[in-house]
């Protein structure tokens, strides 16, 4: 054989990365560890695939893999005037489902800009996003409702001279267009208050009109010490998995994917 | 071994490393900024050509901050800088509105950037004490900040020869960076 085509073959085996026979003859032990460090390799990539639909699929296998395991990621808005409690609210959802223990509520300071939170209930991956809730910067609560799956809004419900300003505040956001057919779960929050109204009170009080033709619930909640939360999370769950505005939002997104900076 | 010990200590007593880049165009502030964080005054700058780097304690995290000048030839090299870092601070004159616009420009580009995409993100709105200077919510429009879907970011209204806002930011700098989410 001419040495260039010794050389060609083995750059084809290099790049191929083909376990050469020579290899195996020479250093049997070291090429078997290799082996085993690949295989485990691949099997973190395929674990990883299930977490992030972003990566780009390598085979039939891990594609079939992505296709059977993969989870439905949801948007969800968490929005409410100021020291309603959105971040408390965050905190506590990120201790409650993910390993990551949240902030203490002592070190929560007002929110001016953007917080985000993710967890994964049963077979949903949920990113939260929660924002200031300061009458200056509620101007950009619906930049964020086009692609938003559902909505959350927080009231102090032991803070009843709010409630006039709470419920203006949520009446504009319904009435937005890109918040069509977006469930709706409403907060009483601070329940650890003696003072706070229940849930039934603040839905009488709150009083909102045209809500019939859109998925709601009321629910008592406590972001100081958890009540509630679980039983409102897998209301939403369910909710946003038959809701057709996530069929309209996943369609959208098939076709032409918006960039996230 | 000694690396070993070193991290187990930080880690029980909480003294973490963060590393910071201090971005915007030039005139923004960065420098006052940097150094009313380090040393508390109001020192004279004159425009950076290359950088500046201090080191701030606060909170028990030890900032590495980076001042990098903002000149628009030197705007290609802040690309250098970008590996292993935890957060920006996006510094901007608020009472600049001509170059509202390139601050812009800029700064989704350094958004874009994948060596980047883990920073979370603070955006100081500097020199509020000048007239006409926006407010927080007329700089996150002008920055159209709402573009930023799967990172946190702050803003803050700051002026650096006041000292106003600086600690503010770090303090939400700090929270967020403890609690292991950006």
């Amino acid at each position: 054989m001419k040495p260039s085509v010794v050389c060609l073959t083995l750059t084809f085996i290099q790049n191929h990365s083909i376990s050469p026979w020579y290899t195996w003859r020479d250093r049997k032990g070291e090429d078997r560890l290799d082996h085993s460090l690949s295989l485990s390799r691949s099997s973190q990539l395929q674990g990883k695939i299930k977490v992030t639909k972003k990566e780009v699929m390598f085979s039939l296998m891990q594609g079939l893999w992505s296709y059977m395991f993969s989870k439905t990621e949801f948007h969800v808005l968490i929005l409410g005037i100021d020291k309603a409690g959105k971040t408390t609210f965050l905190e506590k959802l990120k201790t409650i489902y993910s390993i990551s223990e949240g902030l203490p509520h002592d070190r929560i300071v007002p929110t001016v800009g953007l917080n985000i939170g993710r967890i994964e209930v049963s077979n949903a991956k949920i990113v939260f996003w929660d924002l200031g809730g300061q009458p200056g910067l509620r101007s950009i609560w619906e930049k964020y409702y086009e692609e938003a799956h559902a909505l959350i809004y927080l009231i102090d419900a032991a803070c009843p001279s709010r409630f006039e300003d709470s419920k203006s505040a949520l009446e504009k956001a319904l009435r937005h267009e890109d918040l069509q057919g977006a469930p709706l779960l409403i907060l009483a929050n601070k329940q650890d208050l003696t003072n706070a109204v229940s849930a039934e009170e603040l839905d009488r009080y709150l009083d909102l009109k045209k809500l019939d033709e859109r998925v709601y619930m009321f629910e008592a909640v406590s972001g100081y010490d958890g009540r509630g939360i679980k039983e409102s999370i897998e209301w939403l769950v369910g909710v946003m998995e038959r809701s057709k505005r996530t069929e309209t939002l996943r369609a959208r997104a098939g076709y032409n994917p918006v960039p996230t900076s | 071994m000694g690396i070993l010990f070193t991290r187990m200590f930080s880690s029980v007593f909480g003294n973490k490393e963060a590393r910071i880049l201090v971005l915007g165009l030039d005139n923004a502030g960065k420098t006052t900024i940097l150094y009313r964080l380090q040393m508390g005054e109001v020192v004279s700058t004159i425009p950076t050509i290359g950088f500046n780097v201090e080191t701030v304690q606060y909170n028990n995290i030890k900032f590495q901050v980076w001042d990098l000048g903002g000149q628009t030839s030197i705007r290609p090299y802040w690309r250098c800088y970008f590996p292993n870092t935890q957060a920006v601070i996006y510094v901007v004159d608020s009472s600049d509105t001509d170059r509202i616009g390139v601050a812009k420009e800029e700064f989704h580009a350094i958004l874009e950037e994948e060596e980047l995409k883990g920073a979370m993100v603070l955006i100081f709105a500097n020199k509020q004490d000048l007239p006409g200077a926006l407010d927080d919510a007329a700089v996150t429009e002008a920055l159209e900040l709402h573009k930023i879907k799967s990172r946190q970011w702050a803003i803050f209204k700051t002026c650096a020869v006041k000292g106003e806002g600086l600690f503010e930011g770090l303090d939400w700098l700090s929270n967020t960076l403890k609690s292991g989410s950006g």
